[in-house]
């Protein structure tokens, strides 16, 4: 019981344990996150802030593009479950957005890899999340031109909340990435190096 | 500064991605601009047509769907949905129409109210033969 790692097969148990437990605080604080908006007043049913991508872009970022696909299955299905709107059709909607929004952000990190931060990726996850949804409205709900006059409107609205989460995604990953949890991890290689020192940043 | 944290923050692929995304969205929202005012309302009810009249008759709708009773207020040259019986009530927060391609939807009701008519992009059509 003295010594908890022994060997390097315990330090690779551990680390795995370390990252299984952290997705699932991920995830249980996107579905916090997911209700909490479900309650706050909206103009409309489809204007979300979507504070849980920040969650998304963070486990994308630090454990890869499979970690960013269950979390967002995860906390769509749980978060629906939770608000008893599963099936219905806000669960669509969610889940259109979700998935074109999740595959837009896991291929662009693969496809540019370090040269893409999280703001870059998270503007670019929800303007997909924004169209997303209003493809299956348009599928779904009303099949109606008039529709596609509130595509604008949305997508900038989109755009806006894209970047604010992104920012605070870079924000909790510079948080994360200075703790000893994270310090160790051998999973490097999906995630963006460490951000310049302060004696490199820009001088003001 | 805020902006040189931020600026530190992204990558320059980030920066031209946001833009790009801006320009983008700027692009539709000229392109997919209102028409002039319009002159007809038309409200569908499951996809059929139950009222359709100009925008100048005043007028209130009391109409019954699935969820109970909405009710159309058509006054001043504006139709706005003044009372709904549906949960969240999204329809009457879509405020007043009177532009051509406008619309008000309330989904629990499957109701759509639109109007048409003005001057139109794609040509214009004779009232009475419709």
């Amino acid at each position: 019981m003295g010594t908890l790692i022994s060997s390097v097969a315990e330090a690779e148990e551990l680390e795995r344990m370390r990252r299984r437990i952290f997705l699932g605080l991920f995830a249980a604080l996107a579905v916090a996150l997911h209700t909490l908006e479900a309650l706050l007043p909206s103009p409309a049913p489809w204007f979300r802030l979507g504070f849980a991508n920040i969650l998304t872009l963070t486990a994308l970022f630090l454990y890869g593009g499979r970690a960013a696909w269950s979390l967002t299955l995860t906390r769509i299905g749980v978060g629906s479950l939770v608000l008893g709107s599963l099936f219905s059709p806000g669960f669509f909607l969610s889940l259109a957005g979700g998935t074109l929004a999740t595959a837009l952000m896991v291929g662009a990190k693969a496809l540019f890899g370090q040269r893409i931060g999280p703001v870059g990726v998270s503007a670019l996850g929800a303007c997909g999340h924004a169209a997303g949804q209003l493809l299956v409205a348009w599928l779904l709900l009303v099949r109606h031109p008039g529709l596609l006059n509130l595509f604008p409107l949305f997508f900038l609205f989109a755009l806006g909340t894209g970047i604010a989460n992104g920012i605070a995604a870079s924000l909790l990953l510079d948080l994360l990435r200075s703790h000893r949890a994270f310090g160790g991890s051998t999973e490097r290689s999906t995630g963006n190096p460490p951000l310049p020192e302060k004696n490199e940043r820009t001088p003001t | 500064m805020a902006l040189a944290d931020l600026l530190r923050r992204t990558t320059l692929l980030d920066r031209v991605l946001v833009l790009a995304l801006f320009s983008a969205a700027l692009l539709s929202l000229l392109l997919l601009r209102p028409g002039e005012r319009g002159e007809l309302v038309i409200v569908e009810q499951g996809g059929r047509i139950v009222y359709r009249a100009p925008l100048e008759q005043e007028r209130t709708l009391r109409l019954s769907g699935p969820r109970g009773e909405t009710v159309l207020n058509i006054a001043g040259g504006h139709a706005c949905i003044v009372s709904a019986s549906c949960p969240h009530k999204v329809c009457m927060g879509m405020g007043e129409i009177a532009r051509h391609g406008e619309l008000l939807a309330c989904v629990p009701n499957n109701l759509l109210v639109r109007i048409e008519g003005g001057k139109k992009r794609d040509g214009d059509f004779d009232l009475l033969s419709r």
